[in-house]
């Protein structure tokens, strides 16, 4: 490892109104997977897109094998042998396989015609050594997330790509797929490919990478190597401080506040059944596509359950709709807050106000003055930052997008709080926050479930838990009898609970 | 802490933008130049009659526009606010001249506005029709009534009381751009301060989300269509005030005004965007356009050019100041 693969040498970059990196310099050698830390906001995001070609970095330069290269624009940044596979894939979902993999630069007989059937071989030729399943033919949409995710690092291997950087490639892989993908990131590497790794989730960098750089602030924290530190370590040099272990405490009362009972969906939900109390903090754990979405949905009305009763404070309920589970007191903190959660365009308040018009417009013209102390009220609640109300939502952190719809249901006066992966694409700073706040919520007598894929996090904030598999209730552990152990035994259905352990990373957050 | 302060201090500035845009401001700037180019060129442009002229001319289209703003917020377009016009009108006018009282004969018209505009909103919010092809379905639709119902021929002889309703004048400015300025009120102050206007927003801005916390997608959706149909029913019954007939082939082409207005105003094709403020703006600059350019005697072909120039002109300033707004 004379000369490094990839060197970034004095990086800066300035927007208008921000600096947004400063001075980074690290190497990484050919044939090392070399991870990428930070908190969202750190640099990571704008680093990746200078070493793609979409910014042009203020001052620094990036050398490839000892060679300084201009990443001008992303033609160029590939030309010089840089793939980057985005955490939402770019790709097209009509087309098939090998057409996306030779999109932009198709394979053409005489300069005029595609080459379909040339492009298909080769594009079976790169996937045979990664998944020989994934037809090139086929239409690329018909594929799962991690099999896409597959194809585009086929894509890196056609472009004979001498360093791959992945901006969280698992966000949404269930254990199994992890780990499949964890080999094909070992098989680049042997090929002397560099790779640069970007995840919040750090059982995942420790794991698969070397070594890492940390990130804070858009400065470089260190470069170090993970056989020597601990997860503890890492955590606070990207959040620069010590994030203090938190004990749990219930706060469940014995009054049922939410009775659900045979609950089922026409597709992924069969016959759930389960009482949530007062100030309680129920944890649904369960494989992705075990029904944990759907059953929420269900719950907040967004979703028609085609069977089953639901009763609030002992009285039945219908929820044919949002609007009628928001007025029995029920509202859902959704998984996808980009497309389920915020209204972009719009400011704090706007979105914090959205689900309580009623209140702040009892005679049809919304009352400003009013809705403004509330927003600021709630806003200061859940510790929005920066406490701009009037900006809009999108120029937020997702931690802070987070804290909003947490105060839309706050403001709203819900008393049954639903959250869905509460902390899926939120840095570790903002993650304990939002954990404090669902166990102030819970104290102050709320009720919530919490559906987590990260099972640390179901173990750090549920008093019970209810293990999903194939739509229904698989097992109910109490707080004395929680282990991640425990949930997988049952999550994972019997036939593939041999010869595979329940691992660290779960079910992908 | 430092930004509690500092929003303490923005506060009244952040206030004033919140009610006056910077896009807003940037449409009342394009505006001022046009007006100041025209000044410059032509003699007596600046004179009262026509500057009056030009409000004259441009409050039918911004009736339509109105509209047409609260539809593009929605998320959706309204390509059938012509021909909604045109079968208001030739209703209208058909019951007048056969003697009906004029109020009723008015109701009717707004009525078949209303419908019209209703039948759009189901088409798209409940059976889930994409709102360019379900307006472009009944813009043939309705303007095809209007043919039929009247055998393709105008109808003349609109009695010269109905016509004074809509030819009066008001504090020297023509009750037909005092009509246009107060529904431009209402508008405003629908988006700006009801739960419609909120709605509204939400709704184009991410439907999935405001369905999440509780808005009601399709009475939303409904509603802006609806509003849309009763304008253009407005627009119409402002223009066969003013000439006396109403012609089935009446308002052709209007859509495509009043979404030029709306997008030079500032609203978004892709939803969640829009300004009354702007759109009145908007309509103002076209119709500042083409009296300018028929005074200077520039023939219509000219015109067409100029006013798609202005379009993209505006579009692209909207591109290279985004994201600093």
């Amino acid at each position: 490892m004379s000369v490094a693969r990839l060197q970034f040498e004095g990086i800066s970059k300035e927007f208008p109104a921000v600096r947004a990196l400063r001075d980074v310099s690290f190497s990484v050698g050919a044939g090392e997977i070399h991870g990428l830390l930070g908190e969202n906001g750190a640099g990571k995001s704008t680093l990746l897109r200078i070493l793609s070609g979409v910014y042009r970095p203020t001052a620094g330069s990036v050398l490839i094998d000892g060679r300084q290269v201009a990443l001008n624009n992303p033609v160029a940044a590939r030309a010089a042998g840089v793939a980057m596979i985005h955490q939402e894939l770019q790709q097209v979902p009509q087309l098939s396989v090998a057409q996306n993999m030779f999109l932009g630069h198709p394979l053409t007989r005489g300069g005029i015609f595609v080459a379909r059937r040339e492009q298909e071989r080769r594009a079976a030729q790169a996937l045979a050594a990664l998944d020989p399943t994934i037809d090139p033919a086929v239409p690329l949409g018909s594929l799962k997330v991690a099999q896409r995710q597959i194809v585009e690092i086929a894509r890196a291997l056609l472009d004979r790509a001498r360093i791959v950087a992945m901006d969280e490639p698992t966000s949404s892989l269930t254990p199994s797929e992890f780990e499949r993908l964890a080999e094909v990131i070992a098989g680049l590497a042997r090929d002397g490919v560099a790779v640069v790794y970007v995840s919040h989730k750090l059982d995942e960098v420790f794991g698969i990478c070397q070594r890492a750089t940390i990130m804070r602030d858009g400065v470089v924290v260190e470069t170090i190597d993970l056989a020597q530190v601990s997860e503890k370590t890492v955590v606070s040099m990207m959040v620069g401080r010590e994030l203090a272990q938190e004990q749990h405490r219930s706060h469940a009362s014995s009054e049922v506040r939410l009775s659900v009972r045979g609950l089922a969906s026409a597709t992924k939900v069969h016959d759930v059944s389960f009482d949530l109390h007062r100030g309680e903090v129920l944890g649904i754990a369960g494989l992705v596509g075990s029904g944990r979405t759907e059953l929420l949905r269900l719950l907040a009305g967004a979703d028609r359950a085609s069977s089953g009763r639901v009763e609030i404070d002992g009285k039945g309920v219908k929820l044919p709709n949002p609007r009628d589970a928001i007025a029995a007191g029920i509202g859902l903190v959704p998984e996808e807050r980009k497309r389920e959660g915020i209204v972009p365009l719009r400011s704090i308040s706007s979105n914090m106000a959205l689900a309580s018009m009623g209140v702040f417009a009892p005679h049809g013209v919304i009352d400003h003055s009013r809705l403004k102390r509330v927003a600021a009220e709630k806003m200061k609640r859940v510790n929005l930052r920066p406490f701009l109300l009037d900006r809009p939502i999108r120029l937020f952190s997702g931690g802070n997008q987070q804290k909003a719809i947490i105060g839309r249901w706050l403001a709203a006066g819900t008393r049954i709080l639903l959250f869905d992966e509460p902390t899926r694409g939120i840095d570790v700073g903002a993650k304990a926050e939002i954990y404090h706040l669902i166990e102030e919520l819970a104290a102050e007598g709320h009720s919530v479930v919490v559906v987590s894929s990260e099972l640390p996090e179901v173990i750090r904030l549920a008093d019970r838990v209810l293990v999903i598999r194939d739509g229904t209730v698989a097992a109910e552990l109490d707080r004395a009898d929680l282990s991640e152990q425990a949930i997988a035994a049952h999550a994972i259905p019997q036939s593939e609970t041999q010869g595979r352990q329940a691992q660290g990373h779960w079910a992908g957050a | 802490m430092t930004d509690v302060t500092e929003h303490r201090a923005a506060r009244p500035r952040a206030e004033f933008l919140h009610r006056f845009s910077l896009r807003d401001a940037g449409t009342l700037i394009g505006l001022v130049v046009i007006l100041a180019v025209f000044g410059a060129l032509v003699p007596g442009f600046f004179a009262e009659r026509n500057l009056i002229n030009i409000l004259q001319q441009s409050s039918i289209n911004a009736c339509l526009a109105l509209g047409m703003t609260l539809v593009i917020i929605s998320g959706g377009i309204d390509l059938s606010v012509g021909p909604t016009a045109a079968l208001s009108a030739v209703i209208s006018a058909s019951m007048l001249v056969a003697g009906v009282p004029f109020p009723l004969a008015i109701a009717a018209g707004f009525a078949i506005g209303l419908v019209c505009g209703l039948l759009n909103g189901v088409l798209v919010a409940y059976v889930g029709l994409q709102p360019f092809i379900v307006t472009l379905g009944t813009l043939s639709t309705y303007r095809a009534l209007a043919l039929i119902y009247t055998g393709g021929n105008p109808v003349l002889g609109l009695p010269a009381g109905f016509r004074a309703i809509f030819n009066g004048s008001l504090f020297g400015l023509p009750l037909a751009v005092i009509i246009v300025a107060v529904v431009a009120l209402i508008a405003w102050i629908i988006l700006k301060k009801t739960p419609f206007g909120e709605y509204l927003l939400a709704v184009g801005g991410n439907e999935e989300a405001a369905y999440i916390a509780g808005v009601p997608i399709a009475r939303t959706k409904i509603a802006a269509y609806a509003i849309s149909g009763l304008l253009a029913a407005l627009a119409a019954q402002i223009l066969i005030g003013r000439l006396g007939a109403a012609e089935p082939i009446l308002g052709n082409l209007w859509e495509l005004d009043a979404i030029a207005a709306a997008a030079i105003g500032g609203a978004s094709l892709m939803g969640g965007k829009g300004s009354v403020v702007g759109t009145i703006l908007g309509a103002v600059i076209l119709g500042t356009m083409r009296n300018g350019l028929t005074l200077m005697n520039v023939q219509s072909f000219y015109q067409l050019l100029a006013t798609g120039l202005i379009i993209l002109a505006a579009m692209l300033i909207d591109r290279v100041t985004r994201g600093r707004g």
